[in-house]
C-alpha cells in the first residue's frame, strides 16, 4: 500500500498512543467527538427536545433489565408464571429488576407520545427531515409491537385474554383472517407456541429497536435538529456545542424523569401493575374488564368505536399509518406551530381527542362513550387528511422572525 | 488554551465557557466535580441489583438427609441414590468381596490402601471404608476427571485388567478403584472415592447426609470430590 | 414552551387516569355492603409490616386457611422474612407434608417439607379442590390481597362480617352463607374463624377480630413481602435523586448563564 504517506506525520495533538492510534484505525473517537461534543446544536431547544436523550436511556435500562429477567424467566405455559413469581419473591433483587422493566415500559411509551407530539408540534416532520420522521414511527410500531409481547409474558389473566383479544381482531380481518390467527398463534387459543414466539419477538425486537435507533439518530445528525422556531440555524451564532450545553441540559431533564420514575417504582406500583395479571392465565373464565395498557388504550378506543370489527381494526391501525403521510401531507413551508394558530388549535383538540379516546377504550365504548369515540376518532382523521392539508391556505402572510439569535429572548 | 476539567470545549470563543474569570471557573470546577462524582455514584450502586441478583441461591439450608431403604437389596448388587446432585452408590458387598478387600496382594495394588488422604469421615477410616463392612457408600464421581465409574463386582483374570479383585472401572480414562471405593496404582485418578457423611438409623436405612450421633464430619473438608 | 406546557398537562390527565382503577374494580364485583376502612400499619408510602402480626397470621393460615386454600407462590424459606430464625422456618416447614416423587414400587410418597419447597397444596388439583368445596375451587392466596376488590379492608370485613341473615335471604346454590361484604352478598366458605380457635404462641388473645386482622396482616405481607425494602430504598433512591437534581440543575444554570 503506497497510500499511507499521509499517515506518517504523527498525529497534531501529540498525545501519547493509544486514542490516536485506535483512531486513526476505526475513527470511534474522533467520530464521538465530532457528534457528540462539538455537534451543533439550535441554542434555543426547550425541555421537550430532552426525551430523545431520555428515550436512549431508558432503552438501555429496559434492555438490561430484561436481559437479567429473561435469564430466570421459563417460556412454557406451564411455568411462565410461576417462573416471574419466583422473580417476584425469592430471586435476590428479582422484585426490584421486574418493577423497573415494568414501570420502564409505561415511563417509555409517555416519553415516546412526549416526543412524538414534540414532532407533530414543532414540524419536526417536515423536509429535509422525513426520513428522520419516517424511522421514528418505524420505532413508535416496533416498541408497541414489543410492549404487548413482553405483556404476554407473564401469562396471567390480562395476559392470556389480551393475547386472545388480539387473535380475534387478526381474525377479523376479511378471508385471510381466521387462516392468519391459526398461522401466527401456532394453534387454536394462545398456547406454548404463542408463548414461545411471543418471547421471542419480545427479544429480538427490542435488540432491533437499538439498532433503528442508531438510524434514527444518523439521520437527525445529517439534518441537524429542529428547534422550537422551526427556523433553521443560519450559522455559529443560531448554535452551540452539545457538549456542554445540552449534555448539561439533558442530564438534567434526564435526573428530573428518573426521579418521577422511582416514584412510580417504589411508592406507586399500583399505577403500573394491573391487579387481574397476579391471576394465573384461565382459558376458561374470562376476566370481566378485558383492557390493554394504558398506551393502548386510545387506540383500543378507536377500535371499539367503530361498528364493524374489520372496520376498527383498519381505522386503529390507520390511525398510527396516516402518521406516515404527515410530511406530505402538510405542506405549508412554515415549520412550528408557534407561528400557525389554526395548526396550533388543531393540535390542542387532536390531544384532547387521543386522550378522550383512550377513555372511551376504557369504557368499552359503552353508551355516551361510543358516541364521544365516534367524534373523536372522526376528527383525528380529518386532522391529518382534511386540516393539515387545508391550514396550509390560512397561513399564507404570516412572517416568520429572522433567526433563532435574533427571535431569542435577549437577541445576540 | 486554558483547561478546566472535563468540561472544556475547543470550538468558538463566543460561546466557550472557558473564558471566565478564575474565580467563578474554580467554584464551576468544584460543582462540575461533585455533580459527575454523585451522578456517577448513583450509576454504580444502579449496578447492584443486576449483580445481586446472579447471587446463587441460599442451598445450606435447603439439603435434607436422603433415607434409602436396603433391606430389599440383595448382596452383591449395588443402587445409585442422588444427593447433592451427585451420583451415590450404595453396594452390599458379599463376604466373598470383603474377604477380598482384606487381602494383602490387593492392598499392594492400591495407592492408598490406608485411606490416608481424607478423603472419608472419621467412622469410614477402615479397611471398609464404610460403618458396616456389608454396605458400602461411596460418591460416584472419578476423582480423575468426574465421570461415574461403571460397577463390575465380579473377580475376572483378564477384563478389564489382568487379575481383577472386583470393583469400579471407570470409562473415560480407565481409573480402577476397588469395592471400598481404594484407587489403584498406574490409575490416572488421584484419590479413592470420596464416602459421603452417612448414618445408620436401623440396620437397614441408610442416611446419606446425615452424620451418626456423636460424629460431625463436613463433606466439603475432603481432598478432592 | 406553550405547546409543552399544554402536553404535560394533558399528560398527568392521562397518569391520573389508572389511579381511578381501583374503585372501579370494586365496583364490577357484585353488590355488597360499604367497606369500612381499617388502619394498617402497612398501608401509605411509610407503611411498615408488624412482623409479630404476620407471624401469627401465619399461624391462622397454618391452623386454618391452610386446609382449603393454597399459597402456591410461596416456599418455607420464606418466612425467615418474617423474622423467624432459619432454624425455626426449617421446623416449620418439617412439619407439613409435600410430595415426595416415588417409592421402589412406583407409588407416590410424601417427604416433610425443607425450606425449599412451596407451600404444600392442600388438593391434588383444581377439580378436587372444587369437588370438595360445593363446586367452587377455593381461591390460591399468593396475591389474594391484591386481587380480591377491595383488598385488605375487605378481606377483613368478609372474615369478620359473618351474621344472622335477615328474613329474606335465600342461598343462591347449596353451600352458600350469608355475608354483607361478599359479592352478591354470599360467599360460599362458611364462616372460618371463632374466638379460640387458633394457638397463639406469643400469648395473644385469640378472639375472631384479633386473628381476622392477623390473618390479613399476613395476606397482606404475602401479596407484597417486599413493601418494607420498597419503601426504605425508595425514600434513599427519591433523597438522592433530589440532591442530584439539585446539583444538575444549578450547574446546568452555571454553564448556560453566558448563553441568555
Amino acid at each position: 500500500m503506497t497510500d499511507a504517506g499521509s499517515r506518517d506525520r504523527p498525529d497534531e495533538q501529540e498525545k501519547a498512543g493509544l486514542v490516536p492510534w485506535l483512531d486513526a484505525r476505526l475513527p470511534v473517537v474522533s467520530a464521538f467527538r465530532r457528534e457528540y461534543v462539538d455537534y451543533r446544536t439550535p441554542r434555543n431547544l426547550n425541555g421537550l427536545w430532552n426525551f430523545g436523550a431520555i428515550l436512549t436511556v431508558v432503552l438501555l435500562v429496559m434492555l438490561a433489565t430484561g436481559i437479567f429477567l429473561a435469564v430466570n424467566y421459563t417460556p412454557t405455559a406451564a411455568g411462565a408464571f410461576a417462573s416471574i413469581e419466583a422473580i417476584d419473591r425469592q430471586l435476590p433483587s428479582g422484585w426490584l429488576l421486574r418493577s423497573i422493566h415494568v414501570t420502564g415500559a409505561s415511563m417509555f411509551l409517555a416519553a415516546l407520545y412526549i416526543h412524538l407530539f414534540r414532532g407533530l408540534y414543532y414540524g419536526s416532520y417536515k423536509a429535509p427531515r422525513e426520513v428522520l420522521w419516517l424511522t421514528g414511527l418505524v420505532l413508535l410500531a416496533m416498541v408497541m409491537l414489543t410492549a404487548f409481547a413482553g405483556y404476554v409474558l407473564p401469562w396471567g389473566q390480562m395476559s392470556y385474554w389480551g393475547a386472545d383479544v388480539a387473535g380475534k381482531a387478526v381474525d377479523a380481518i376479511p378471508g385471510v383472517g381466521p387462516w392468519l390467527e391459526h398461522f401466527l398463534q401456532g394453534g387454536d387459543a394462545p398456547g406454548d407456541v404463542s408463548l414461545h414466539r411471543f418471547f421471542i419477538l419480545h427479544m429480538v425486537l427490542a435488540f432491533a429497536v437499538l439498532g433503528v435507533v442508531g438510524i434514527h439518530v444518523a439521520a437527525l445528525h445529517v439534518t441537524g435538529s429542529n428547534n422550537p422556531l422551526g427556523i433553521e440555524p443560519r450559522g455559529a451564532g443560531d448554535t452551540l456545542p452539545f457538549h456542554p450545553y445540552y449534555t448539561s441540559k439533558d442530564a438534567l431533564g434526564l435526573i428530573l424523569f428518573a426521579l418521577l420514575f422511582a416514584v412510580v417504582v417504589f411508592f406507586l406500583p399500583d399505577v403500573v401493575f394491573e391487579a387481574e395479571n397476579f391471576r394465573p392465565a384461565n382459558p376458561l373464565h374470562t376476566p370481566a374488564d378485558i383492557e390493554p395498557e394504558w398506551y393502548f388504550l386510545p387506540f383500543y378506543g378507536i377500535l371499539q368505536s367503530v361498528p364493524s370489527k374489520f372496520g376498527g381494526l383498519l381505522a386503529s391501525v390507520g390511525a398510527i399509518l396516516v402518521l406516515f403521510l404527515v410530511p406530505w401531507l402538510d405542506r405549508s413551508p412554515i415549520r412550528s406551530a408557534r407561528f400557525r394558530p389554526l395548526y396550533r388549535a388543531c393540535m390542542g383538540v387532536l390531544v384532547v381527542c387521543f386522550v378522550l379516546l383512550g377513555f372511551v377504550g376504557r369504557h368499552h365504548a359503552q353508551g355516551g362513550w361510543m358516541i364521544a369515540g365516534r367524534i373523536a376518532v372522526v376528527y383525528y382523521f380529518a386532522h391529518f387528511l382534511v386540516l393539515l392539508p387545508l391550514s396550509a391556505r390560512t397561513e399564507r402572510g404570516i412572517v416568520l422572525p429572522d433567526g433563532i439569535a435574533g427571535a431569542g429572548r435577549r437577541g445576540a | 488554551m486554558t483547561t478546566t476539567g472535563p468540561l472544556e470545549t475547543d470550538n468558538s470563543a463566543t460561546d466557550s465557557p472557558a473564558s471566565d474569570s478564575p474565580a467563578t471557573g474554580k467554584r464551576r470546577d468544584f460543582l462540575t466535580l461533585l455533580t459527575l462524582a454523585a451522578g456517577g455514584a448513583g450509576v454504580a450502586a444502579f449496578s447492584w441489583p443486576f449483580l445481586d441478583s446472579l447471587r446463587p441461591g441460599d442451598s445450606g439450608a435447603a439439603r435434607p438427609p436422603v433415607d434409602v431403604d436396603v433391606s430389599k437389596l440383595p448382596p452383591g448388587q449395588q443402587i445409585t441414590v442422588v444427593w447433592h446432585g451427585s451420583p451415590v452408590f450404595i453396594t452390599h458387598r458379599t463376604p466373598q468381596a470383603l474377604e477380598r478387600l482384606q487381602q494383602a496382594s490387593l492392598a499392594a495394588r492400591l495407592r492408598d490402601p490406608s485411606s490416608a488422604a481424607l478423603q472419608q469421615p472419621p467412622y469410614a477410616a477402615n479397611w471398609h471404608r464404610s460403618i458396616v463392612p456389608a454396605y458400602g457408600v461411596v460418591v460416584g464421581i472419578c476423582t480423575h476427571l468426574g465421570c461415574v465409574p461403571t460397577y463390575s463386582p465380579a473377580p475376572d483374570p483378564t477384563t478389564p485388567v489382568a487379575n481383577w479383585p472386583g470393583g469400579y472401572a471407570c470409562p473415560c480414562h480407565g481409573s480402577k478403584f476397588d469395592l471400598a471405593g481404594r484407587v489403584f496404582i498406574g490409575a490416572p485418578a488421584p484419590y479413592n472415592l470420596p464416602v459421603p457423611p452417612y448414618a445408620m438409623p436401623t440396620p437397614t436405612t441408610i442416611r446419606i447426609g446425615a452424620n451418626p450421633p456423636g460424629t460431625d464430619f463436613d463433606f466439603s473438608s475432603i481432598q478432592q470430590i | 414552551m406553550r405547546g409543552g406546557v399544554i402536553l404535560r398537562f394533558v399528560a398527568l390527565l392521562g397518569l391520573a387516569a389508572p389511579l381511578c382503577d381501583m374503585s372501579r374494580a370494586a365496583a364490577q364485583a357484585g353488590p355488597h355492603d360499604r367497606v369500612p376502612h381499617q388502619a394498617w400499619s402497612f398501608e401509605g408510602p411509610l407503611g411498615r409490616f408488624d412482623l409479630s402480626a404476620v407471624q401469627r397470621g401465619y399461624a391462622v393460615y397454618a391452623q386454618v386457611c391452610s386446609a382449603c386454600h393454597g399459597m402456591k407462590s410461596m416456599t418455607y424459606g420464606d418466612l425467615a422474612a418474617t423474622g423467624l430464625t432459619m432454624e425455626q422456618v426449617g421446623r416449620i416447614a418439617a412439619t407439613q407434608q409435600v410430595p415426595g416423587g416415588v417409592d421402589a414400587q412406583g407409588d407416590p410418597v410424601t417427604r416433610a417439607a425443607t425450606p425449599a419447597d412451596h407451600f404444600r397444596d392442600p388438593f391434588a388439583n383444581p377439580a378436587a379442590a372444587a369437588a370438595a368445596n360445593n363446586g367452587v375451587a377455593p381461591p390460591d392466596q399468593s396475591r389474594l390481597a391484591l386481587v380480591y376488590p377491595g383488598g385488605p379492608d375487605r378481606i377483613y370485613a368478609v372474615l369478620t362480617g359473618y351474621r344472622e341473615p335477615p328474613a329474606a335471604y335465600r342461598p343462591s346454590h347449596a353451600g352458600a352463607v350469608y355475608n354483607p361484604y361478599a359479592s352478591g352478598r354470599e360467599i360460599a366458605m362458611p364462616p372460618p374463624l371463632r374466638d379460640g380457635q387458633v394457638v397463639y404462641t406469643d400469648g395473644t388473645p385469640a378472639t375472631t377480630a384479633q386473628e381476622a386482622r392477623d390473618v390479613t396482616t399476613f395476606l397482606a405481607w404475602v401479596a407484597q413481602p417486599h413493601l418494607e425494602a420498597r419503601h426504605r430504598l425508595g425514600a434513599q433512591v427519591v433523597l438522592y435523586l433530589l440532591f442530584l437534581a439539585v446539583l444538575a440543575f444549578l450547574l446546568k444554570r452555571r454553564l448556560w448563564s453566558d448563553v441568555h
